[in-house]
């Protein structure tokens, strides 16, 4: 009863959303407008929930003693400081310049130096998936290292050739994959979303 | 502006028309097997194991196995529903992947409730975590393990793609069984990383192509593009996954019966079903 009347209201929602989107009518577009709204106050008060549930989350840790201090008080006082830039008197909130600052010199270079990793794990996974042996993992390093045979700065005729060797590669069965996987997706997606409209859920195994 | 009336009037009139002008290419017989092609291929895509799955997606069936040892080994499994999230502001295709990732959560939470390992959920989004927390309560009591429950908990550990990476990479590495299933992005390789190579065991799904390196590489067991839909389905109960094939099926015969009819009606000299349809 009560998956019915959930997936009842998700497709009403998903058809009220539908409707107004290919049909002009005043009535309609307020009603599409109220619900969209209500999805933009829901978002809003899941973020604030969130933030509140982390926080309170990491004070426990710290109240604890849990093994994790170091990070509850790193995020603790992140979400401090962040707070008082924002909310302190004569603050313009989150276009304030010390908001500003804390976001320019400290939040984006932690997340450029995170994403920095990325090379680094890269390579780390490749050992990784060479000592675990799969086949997928072997044929995945052995079409990176024909890859970058391909791609190696080599002039001249020789370089010519792999040059058009890697746009081919690129252009045919590279794009050739990508888009199967894509269509697949596509088709599965809709038959995901189909059984979620129709409330087919997983049973237990 | 047209009216919706005389909308669908010219609708009806412009596909009666487009099949008065059409021929067969290639006879009933092929036609009729062509046309066959979408219905397996919708009931491959959507029957689960019953019949059409010829392989372990994911080694799913696999995780109960890989739960025992943990718990013989006294250690701990974790799961990230990737970092696309549900409300956060991406695209649906991502948001989507979360969702189909919540039913592979189930699975892997009920092994963990059987064999006894606590679980660890962590997600980037809070009703993620809320639908995790649901997921998790619904596990442990279809196994009939609540004792077992305060060993499992869902963490949100932040808004960002960036924390989703940097939080992977704080946790300590002590899991029996990491999986990452879900949408991932340029944070992706960190995530992976960061959960499933200090673990003994794991899988990763997403069907994000940009990121598909990382769970053929990181996982023993890999979901990648379709498969992390498909998954789902593998793992439904055999009543609902008959329910939506039948469904399925019976739009299709429908489609196909729309079709034949119409063209033969048309075929026989019959009046233009537009006109029929609209009164006019």
């Amino acid at each position: 009863m009560r998956r019915s009347l959930t997936a009842g209201l998700a497709l009403a929602t998903g058809t009220i959303l539908l409707l107004d989107l290919l049909i002009l009518n005043p009535s309609l577009e307020l009603l599409a407008g109220g619900l969209v709204e209500l999805l933009i106050l829901l978002a809003a008060a899941a973020a604030v929930g969130g933030a509140a549930t982390l926080g309170a989350h990491h004070l426990r840790d710290l109240a604890r003693g849990g093994p994790d201090r170091w990070g509850a008080v790193t995020l603790v006082g992140g979400m401090g400081l962040i707070l008082v830039a924002g909310l302190r008197p004569g603050s313009t909130g989150s276009s304030d310049p010390a908001v500003n600052w804390l976001v320019s010199a400290l939040l984006v270079p932690i997340a450029s130096s995170l994403f920095a990793l990325v090379f680094l794990f890269l390579l780390g996974a490749v050992r990784r998936g060479l000592s675990i042996g799969t086949r997928e993992a072997t044929v995945t390093v052995a079409a990176a290292g024909v890859m970058v045979v391909l791609l190696l700065p080599i002039g001249g005729a020789p370089g010519a050739g792999l040059a058009t060797a890697a746009a081919w590669v690129r252009d045919v069965p590279l794009a050739a994959v990508f888009r199967g996987l894509l269509i697949g997706i596509a088709i599965l997606v809709s038959v995901s979303a189909a059984r979620i409209l129709l409330g087919v859920g997983s049973a237990d195994d | 502006m047209p009216n919706i009336g005389e909308f669908a009037a010219w609708l009806v009139g412009l596909i009666a028309g487009a099949m008065e002008d059409s021929s067969m290419r290639l006879g009933p017989v092929s036609t009729i097997a062509l046309l066959l092609v979408p219905l397996v291929l919708l009931s491959l895509v959507a029957r689960p194991r019953a019949r059409w799955a010829g392989r372990d997606l994911g080694r799913l069936a696999a995780v109960g196995h890989a739960m025992a040892r943990a718990a013989e080994s006294g250690t701990t499994a974790i799961v990230s529903l990737g970092s696309a999230g549900i409300t956060r502001a991406t695209g649906a295709l991502d948001r989507l992947q979360t969702v189909a990732a919540l039913p592979i959560l189930a699975h892997v939470a009920r092994a963990a409730a059987r064999a006894g390992v606590p679980l660890r959920v962590i997600t980037n989004d809070p009703i993620a975590a809320l639908l995790a927390e649901g997921v998790l309560i619904d596990a442990h009591r279809r196994t009939n393990t609540p004792e077992r429950a305060v060993n499992s908990s869902v963490e949100f550990v932040g808004e960002g793609r960036p924390v989703a990476g940097a939080s992977a990479m704080a946790l300590p590495g002590d899991h029996g069984v990491a999986v990452v299933a879900g949408g991932l992005a340029e944070e992706g390789m960190l995530v992976l990383g960061g959960l499933l190579a200090p673990s003994s065991w794991g899988i990763g799904g997403t069907a994000a192509m940009s990121q598909a390196v990382g769970p053929l590489l990181e996982a023993d067991g890999v979901m990648i593009g379709p498969e992390l839909f498909q998954a789902p389905a593998d793992l439904a109960g055999s009543h609902d996954a008959r329910l939506a094939v039948h469904a399925a099926n019976r739009l299709l015969w429908t489609a196909i019966a729309v079709i034949l009819i119409a063209s033969l009606a048309v075929a026989a000299g019959a009046p233009d079903p537009a006109g029929f349809l609209t009164s006019r």
